[in-house]
């Protein structure tokens, strides 16, 4: 349902993504494991476009989020005014386009209006709006973003009843319900100041939840909490997880990874080092920096 | 205690104290009309700045607002005076709105940087938060941010309208006529002086009367303020 292809990111001169390509299956609930810097919040990030990538590509339900990336396409690097003066000295197009793949050769601006016209209406045949990629997208952050100046079931029924995919009543209902299944439905009216860490993120959580979402990404969810709020937000997670809900996680909580995830991938400077089920990559860890990250954390 | 005697003859005698009124009136008038173009403006401009960080279309249009910024606040106001009324709006009849104007487009270049940084002391979270659940840019903006950007910007704001309250006083400088806005409250204490030698009482009650319009202002300011900190107490 999410497929990351060749994604690069770049902050100034400083590489962040350096080419992951990681897809994700519905139903299934990958937990994204490294350490600090190592650029898993960034590919959340980059997944609902909070950052935009500098190449590559994002596609969700068939369907592209980011700018079509030239480089994956070969019919697009055929029509280009490059590859067309490479065949013109001879060569075969397997590895013709191999070579420009390989040296990053295009210059969007330079290729022709063949290529323009290509690369831009296959962009635009294949892209689904941001805003509507969102709505089917949940999104938890450490610090949990709720609204500040509206209380809790403002805060629940905000997005669904403005982006009109509910009235007003269905909404409050079912907030109301979540509120009810989280246990805080006394706190309806409060503001979330008046709230701890735990309940904050809980209720963040449902927030998503309102939009009745189709996956979930949690971008460490539980770092800024006290560590006796954790269990309660880690409780929610694994619920929601049991019932069904693809996800994608960001966490140091290994206990959690083991016990929820499906596949785990570990990630380091930029790249994905290893990944495959809980079992294998916490057990038989095959890549060096793995298992030094591991001997640090377990 | 000559000063009391003429401070009592200009309360006194109907004439002088029509001055003080109608100068007192007519720098309210001035003000208030001034201060609302400042805030249109004020907001247009931080909107655009604001919007114009991720919005590439909006640059050419947030340099044209940087540079009105720039000019406004780096000039005296006593020049853009003297320019607006004695070149750009030299027309006879547009004298008022020439002095109006400028006071209304010099308080917007600080107004403008009063609700951008108000806007930019919100949580990035916040931002993010809307955006994230699907809510346009513009939706999060007037749902979300500008309802939190308020409170930070009602003190600044105040400031402004004080500033602007006082700096109308310098209207005189492009010369004034009793019976138009132009006769502004300073312009009064320096008229009644001609009646009386002492400049000293005038100029009391004329402070005074500044002094009490901009203790209004500073009243109404802290009521807002408190209103917005009941609504939460974040």
């Amino acid at each position: 349902m999410i497929a990351i292809k060749n994604l690069y990111k770049q902050f100034g001169n400083k590489e962040i993504l350096s080419g992951i390509d990681l897809t994700i299956e519905k139903g299934e609930k990958v937990v994204i494991i490294g350490s600090s810097g190592s650029g898993k919040s960034t590919l959340l990030r980059c997944i609902n476009q909070l950052e935009k990538p500098s190449s590559g590509e994002v596609w969700f339900e068939g369907r592209l989020l980011t700018q079509a990336d030239p480089y994956l396409h070969e019919e697009l690097i055929k029509v280009s005014k490059t590859f067309k003066k490479m065949k013109a000295e001879g060569g075969a197009d397997e590895e013709l386009v191999e070579e420009i793949r390989k040296n990053k050769m295009l210059k969007p601006k330079q290729e022709g209006k063949e290529f323009r016209k290509l690369l831009r209406s296959f962009t635009e045949n294949n892209r689904l709006s941001i805003d509507s990629a969102r709505q089917k997208i949940g999104m938890c952050f450490q610090h949990f973003n709720l609204f500040n100046n509206l209380t809790v079931i403002e805060n629940l029924i905000l997005a669904p009843v403005e982006l009109k995919l509910a009235s007003k009543e269905e909404a409050l209902k079912q907030a109301e319900e979540l509120l009810q299944r989280i246990g805080l439905y006394d706190k309806k009216d409060e503001y979330p100041n008046r709230l701890s860490g735990g309940q904050k993120q809980r209720i963040a959580i449902i927030r998503s939840l309102c939009m009745n979402p189709d996956v979930m990404l949690f971008d460490e969810p539980t770092s800024a909490l006290d560590p006796e709020m954790v269990g309660e937000v880690l409780e929610l997670m694994k619920e929601l997880a049991a019932g069904g809900m693809p996800m994608v996680v960001v966490t140091h909580e290994m206990g959690f990874a083991k016990e929820i995830a499906t596949r785990v991938v570990f990630m380091d400077s930029g790249r994905i080092l290893e990944e495959g089920t809980p079992d294998a990559v916490f057990n038989h860890p095959e890549n060096p920096r793995t298992k030094e990250f591991l001997s640090k954390v377990l | 205690m000559n000063l009391f005697k003429d401070i009592f003859r200009i309360i006194s005698t109907s004439e002088l104290r029509n001055y003080l009124f109608e100068g007192f009136k007519n720098t309210i008038v001035i003000a208030c009309v001034a201060a609302l173009i400042g805030l249109v403006i004020g907001f247009i401009v931080a909107m655009v700045k604001i919007f114009a960080i991720d919005n590439p279309k909006l640059k050419p249009l947030a340099f044209l607002c940087n540079v009105y910024t720039t000019v406004i606040r780096g000039t005296p106001i006593a020049l853009q005076l003297f320019v607006m009324v004695f070149a750009i709006l030299a027309i006879p009849g547009f004298k008022v709105t020439a002095i109006i104007l400028t006071f209304g487009i010099n308080s917007g270049a600080y107004v403008s940087e009063n609700i951008r940084a108000g806007i930019l002391s919100v949580d990035k979270g916040q931002m993010e938060a809307g955006r994230s659940l699907g809510l346009s840019r513009f939706k999060t903006m007037t749902k979300i941010i500008l309802p939190q950007a308020v409170k930070n910007v009602i003190p600044a704001i105040g400031n402004e309208l004080i500033a602007l309250v006082k700096e109308t006083a310098i209207v005189s400088m492009v010369g004034s006529t009793v019976g138009t806005l132009t006769f502004d409250l300073n312009q009064a204490a320096s008229t009644i002086n001609k009646t009386i030698a002492n400049y000293l009482a005038p100029a009391l009650l004329a402070a005074l009367l500044y002094l009490a319009v901009v203790y209004g202002i500073t009243l109404v300011i802290k009521l807002i303020e408190r209103r917005l900190r009941a609504g939460d107490s974040n």
